[in-house]
């Protein structure tokens, strides 16, 4: 991702020079530093890539095939800037996500790097206008047809939403909802018992665990009806569930066998004493025979027949 | 116009034995030159050996069965041998007598534009009322089920943890058992013509059978109930096949502006009170039903046109699809409504396959022929649906024939149905994790691991729309193969069980159920096999090849049937597999055995005609098809006279050729018994009509307010002196029969009847003498058995 930004900073940073370069009569050398300061204070992450794009850079700069755009079309410093934060704090929530993947934290430790990234989001797409009567909307978010700001974003607020994090997460990105944390310290003494007897027999340790585990599991039912689950409890119950089903075999086992083939043996059996006896027992539903009327031609008109013949 | 329709009334009743005689030559074209028939007698005569051996072997049958002498006459019930007496026909051809030319010749043009718009009308109030019966249907059914499976599945919960299953399984089986009792006895014992699906009463009733009560409001409501009691009480059944019927039943009363059955006349459409437009209409119902039921508007017109296409028209298809889309469009509505999101038309229909969507759509050329092949499994699959079905019900017929009984016998299936999901269930290894779209409603866990469903409880313990909608859309790996195949076969026999009881309920869901259980198999089988790509990876695509081929091995529709599974499914492109399955399953099904409404037909002895006369029978004339002696009413008959032969219970002739005696005795009309009972009631005799000069005469009308359930003779008092009155028919006869000559083969005789919905053919002489009357039970007793033409006994239950 960074690499991208970076790319596209230096592409401006191109543009720029370009425009100098020509010797644009109304271009400045001041305004010019003045573009170049962002490129300069350019996230500590693109440090390492600029290397790599360098040569790149000057063999556009050598073949100097862009010119530059009248001033009306740039883009003002505050954008920049503004494009500058939003990348800042990109890079700090991608950063905090990925190790929180398996298992899956991604609400529980992100959710302050992601409500800082919403905050800048809004100002770049918002209409209001800042210093200077600028708004970066239309020309950060929708003059290209990649429209990376705008995808970049998207797809992170797709995880977000995917992820249900808004359950578990208190307006305004402010903390967890108290129903999260009571969930998280539920799941805790879970955990611990379960520590606690894992050596040895586990028939001890689903003896023992089975009612804060059944208070978990209740809890997270209430939760599931509530619609306050995301992902992280999601996650968080189902390995609990995984260990106490897989690894510690504590599932109910299929024990009355024998009462519930009983009960229906002796079910299946009622049919066939119910057909038998009524094949015994009931009469047979008669029907008369009616000989309809006919005209019995058929055999006398085969006599004439046999006459004319 | 007026002037033609003038003219023609005056000379007909000028000259009634003249017109008459007309009728006649209108069919003397058929009489063949005298010398093809020496040899077409050639002919009878080996044909005739071989008829005769076909009788007797028939006998032998009946004797191998039945083990009771057939001398003696009684006839152990019922193989399809046997045609019931009691059963009459439709009067779909219009009576042209005088009264109705003068209701014809008073009618302004604006009287026929409004009569026309009255059509319109109706058919919308039947697309919408039977839309309303689906909806009702649709929501009653879910929040039951709901209720039952939930209360089910908390015990069940309950019990896994303590012990007791067996509790839970009585529980369960209790439950099913008190639902389908209510349903089985509002159907055993206050309308049995409310069991089963319906469709093959509907489909009798288009071919012009008159089976007693079939289109009744009481028949409505009993079978809306026993629909929603039978679904609710987990009986392998669906609510598709009454929809069609309750359709018929809505489109018959509305049609008609009035219930009998509530004593109401609304005092409208008066004008559709016959057999002919009531048809119409209720042939607009069926497809209004098959429309609410699949979403599927087009394949209800084109049931409609499979069944009973022989009286169709461009602008009855194009009422009836009216009245079928707006149907469909009453169901989305309300349905709509009833999920909190109005205004959003994406609900048709009762059962939604749902979408078929992405990758899952795609099949390739290769994938053909193993459609094919699964047409084939299915249309043997089905054929031995049916033969079970068949000889379940001739027992069932035989013994299992006192209501008391029959309740019994649901209640039983209702129990052991609960049974044996049950235990499927409990034995079943087969876990599945919770998925994040999880479809199941009620997902049982039962001893899997926590998080993780019966996989087998999705197919058993839900609604079966449910689990045909599960079985199409769930992902691949979400059924074990081993749960598929025993589902497929408990299943299997359970909807065959089920079938033939004394419920309302449908053989289209069970079938799809059974066709997409094993063809989720035969995907998950393949792609086992062949691993490799991954074109073979989506089962939903069998299952849906599956439940064609399975739908169309039982029921064997082939042009409505492929409509309704294509949009059902709305998905065009599944066209071309659907119909060759369909195809594949109906040739394989046809050589063992027939559809299972067919079956149903003939085991309810009902006189249905099929489209073509059986084959090679063109040597049998119209002189031995017919039934005679006839009896005969003179133009002016003795009022006693017309009495008694009306009162004879052994003929219960319904109508009667009238003869004018010039010179010889000379057909000149023919006259329903409806109408001499009519006639009877308001006592239309010539002497009184001499004396009593300012009474009103008789309108078609009066004939309207009778239909269509003229009372018996029983109940019209006609005093001694009375007796002695004459009546004169020429009014109300109808003057123009269609007649034939003696020497009319029977497939233009079968030709007639089936295109013209005839009633009565009259067989005549060249003098135009009466010799004799062909019906419906004369054609339909000759069938094409295994021993070439075999000729079926008439009987009275």
């Amino acid at each position: 991702m960074s690499l991208y930004k970076n790319c596209l900073f230096l592409l401006f940073l191109l543009i720029d020079i370009n425009a100098f370069v020509s010797g644009d009569v109304n271009f400045t050398a001041s305004e010019a530093t003045n573009q170049l300061k962002p490129t300069l204070s350019s996230s500590a992450a693109g440090v390492v890539n600029s290397a790599v794009f360098k040569p790149f850079v000057d063999s556009v700069f050598s073949l100097s095939l862009l010119s530059s755009f009248p001033e009306d079309l740039e883009i003002s410093d505050y954008c920049v800037e503004l494009l500058n934060v939003f990348g800042q704090r990109y890079v700090d929530y991608v950063k905090c996500l990925v190790p929180a993947a398996r298992p899956v934290r991604v609400c529980q430790n992100c959710f302050s790097t992601y409500g800082k990234l919403v905050d800048t989001y809004q100002n770049i797409s918002s209409d209001q206008m800042g210093p200077g009567n600028v708004s970066c909307r239309d020309s950060l978010l929708r003059s290209d047809r990649l429209m990376l700001v705008y995808q970049l974003y998207s797809n992170l607020e797709d995880l977000w939403l995917k992820s249900d994090c808004d359950h578990c997460v208190t307006e305004k990105f402010q903390s967890l909802t108290n129903a999260t944390l009571y969930f998280m310290t539920t799941l805790n003494q879970t955990i611990t018992c379960f520590d606690k007897y894992k050596e040895g027999n586990h028939t001890e340790l689903c003896k023992n665990c089975k009612n804060t585990y059944r208070g978990l599991n209740e809890l997270y039912g209430k939760m599931e009806k509530n619609h306050t689950l995301c992902i992280d409890i999601e996650d968080a119950m189902n390995m609990t569930r995984k260990l106490w089903s897989k690894n510690f075999n504590c599932s109910f086992p299929r024990e009355e066998t024998v009462a519930v083939i009983a009960v229906s043996s002796f079910m299946l059996f009622l049919p066939i004493i119910f057909y038998l006896s009524s094949f015994l027992h009931s009469e047979q539903k008669k029907r008369k025979l009616i000989h309809p009327k006919r005209a019995k031609s058929y055999n006398s008109l085969m006599n004439i027949q046999d006459k004319l013949s | 116009m007026a002037n033609i329709t003038k003219k023609v009334s005056w000379s007909s009743r000028a000259d009634e034995s003249a017109a008459a005689g007309e009728a006649t030559p209108l069919l003397n074209g058929s009489e063949q030159p005298q010398h093809s028939r020496q040899v077409r007698l050639a002919w009878k005569l080996t044909w005739g050996a071989n008829l005769e051996i076909g009788r007797l072997s028939t006998v032998d049958l009946e004797e191998e069965i039945t083990s009771e002498e057939v001398k003696s006459e009684l006839q152990t019930s019922p193989t399809h041998t046997l045609f019931c007496l009691l059963l009459l026909s439709l009067d779909y051809d219009n009576i042209e007598n005088q009264l109705f030319l003068e209701e014809e010749r008073r009618m302004s043009y604006m009287g026929f534009r409004c009569l026309e718009i009255s059509r319109w009308v109706v058919c919308g109030l039947i697309g919408f009322l039977t839309g309303l019966i689906a909806c009702f249907i649709d929501i009653v059914v879910e929040q039951l089920a709901g209720i039952k499976y939930q209360v089910v599945k908390e015990n069940i919960e309950k019990f896994t943890e303590a012990g007791g299953l067996s509790i839970s399984l009585i529980l369960w089986a209790v439950l099913n058992f008190t639902f389908v009792m209510v349903g089985a006895i509002i159907v055993a014992f206050f309308e049995p013509i409310a069991a089963g699906s319906g469709i093959p009463q509907i489909k009798c009733y288009l071919n012009g059978v008159k089976i007693p009560r079939v289109v009744r409001l009481k028949t409505l409501v009993i079978k809306v109930c026993g629909v929603i009691c039978s679904v609710v009480g987990g009986l392998a059944v669906g609510k598709e096949g009454p929809m069609i019927h309750s359709g018929a039943v809505v489109a018959a009363g509305v049609s008609q502006g009035r219930s009998t059955s509530l004593k109401r006349d609304f005092k409208i459409f008066e004008y559709f009170r016959r057999d002919t437009e009531k048809r119409d209409f209720v042939s607009a119902g069926a497809a209004a039903g098959v429309s609410a039921a699949f979403g599927a508007p087009v394949g209800g017109v084109l049931f409609s046109l499979e069944e009973g296409a022989s009286f169709w028209n461009q602008m009855l298809t194009w009422r009836i699809f009216f009245a079928s889309m707006i149907s469909t469009f009453t169901l989305n509505f309300f349905l709509s409504i009833y999920h909190a999101n109005p205004g959003d038309l994406s609900n048709p229909g009762l059962i939604n396959f749902g979408r078929f969507e992405g990758d899952s759509v795609t099949y390739n050329l290769y994938e053909i022929p193993l459609f094919i092949a699964m047409g084939a499994i299915g249309g043997l699959l089905g054929a031995l649906f049916n033969v079970l079905n068949y000889w379940l019900t001739i027992f069932r017929i035989r013994y299992v024939h006192r209501p008391c009984l029959q309740v019994m016998e649901a209640m039983l299936v209702a129990a052991v149905t609960a049974t044996v999901s049950f235990t499927m269930i409990y034995f079943s290894n087969d876990c599945q994790p919770l998925g994040p779209e999880s479809t199941e409603e009620y997902p049982l866990q039962l001893f899997c691991a926590d998080g993780e469903y019966n996989s087998m409880a999705t197919a058993f313990f839900n609604t079966p729309e449910r689990s045909v909608r599960s079985l199409f859309h769930n992902q691949p790996g979400t059924y074990n193969p081993l749960t598929l195949g025993l589902f497929t076969l408990t299943y299997f026999f359970l909807a065959c069980w089920t079938y033939g009881l004394a419920v309302s309920a449908g053989v289209f869901i069970p079938s799809l159920l059974i066709g997409a259980a094993w063809g989720r198999l035969c995907g998950i089988l393949l792609a086992s096999i062949t691993s490799t790509s991954s074109i073979w990876a989506d089962p939903g695509k069998y299952a849906l090849i599956g439940a064609a081929a399975q739908l169309g091995g039982i029921v064997r529709m082939t042009l409505s049937l492929t409509v309704i599974m294509v949009e059902a499914t709305g998905n065009v492109t599944y066209g071309l597999p659907i119909m060759l399955v369909l195809m594949t399953a109906k040739i394989v099904g046809d050589y063992f055995e027939e559809g299972l409404y067919d079956i149903h037909i003939k085991l309810q002895s009902v006189p249905f005609l099929h489209w073509e006369a059986p084959a090679t029978s063109h040597w049998l004339t119209a002189r031995e098809v017919m039934s005679s002696p006839v009896t005969c009413l003179n133009r002016i008959e003795k009022v006693g006279t017309i009495v008694d032969i009306l009162s004879n219970t052994s003929t219960n002739h319904n109508g009667f050729p009238v003869v004018v005696q010039v010179p010889g005795t000379k057909l000149c009309g023919l006259i329903l018994r409806s109408q001499l009972i009519v006639l009877l009631k308001h006592k239309v005799f010539v002497e009184l009509a001499r004396s009593r000069l300012t009474r009103r005469k008789l309108q078609l009308k009066d004939f309207r307010d009778a239909y269509p359930r003229f009372p018996p003779i029983q109940s019209i008092h006609v005093s001694q002196d009375e007796r002695e009155c004459m009546m004169d028919l020429t009014e109300f006869m109808n003057p123009t029969p269609y007649t034939v000559p003696q020497e009319t083969s029977l497939p233009r005789v079968f030709k007639l009847f089936r295109a013209l919905g005839l009633r009565h053919l009259v067989v005549v002489d060249d003098e135009n003498r009466v010799v004799g009357l062909v019906t419906r039970k004369d054609l339909a007793r000759y069938h094409l058995g295994k021993h070439g033409l075999e000729e079926l006994q008439l009987a009275q239950t």
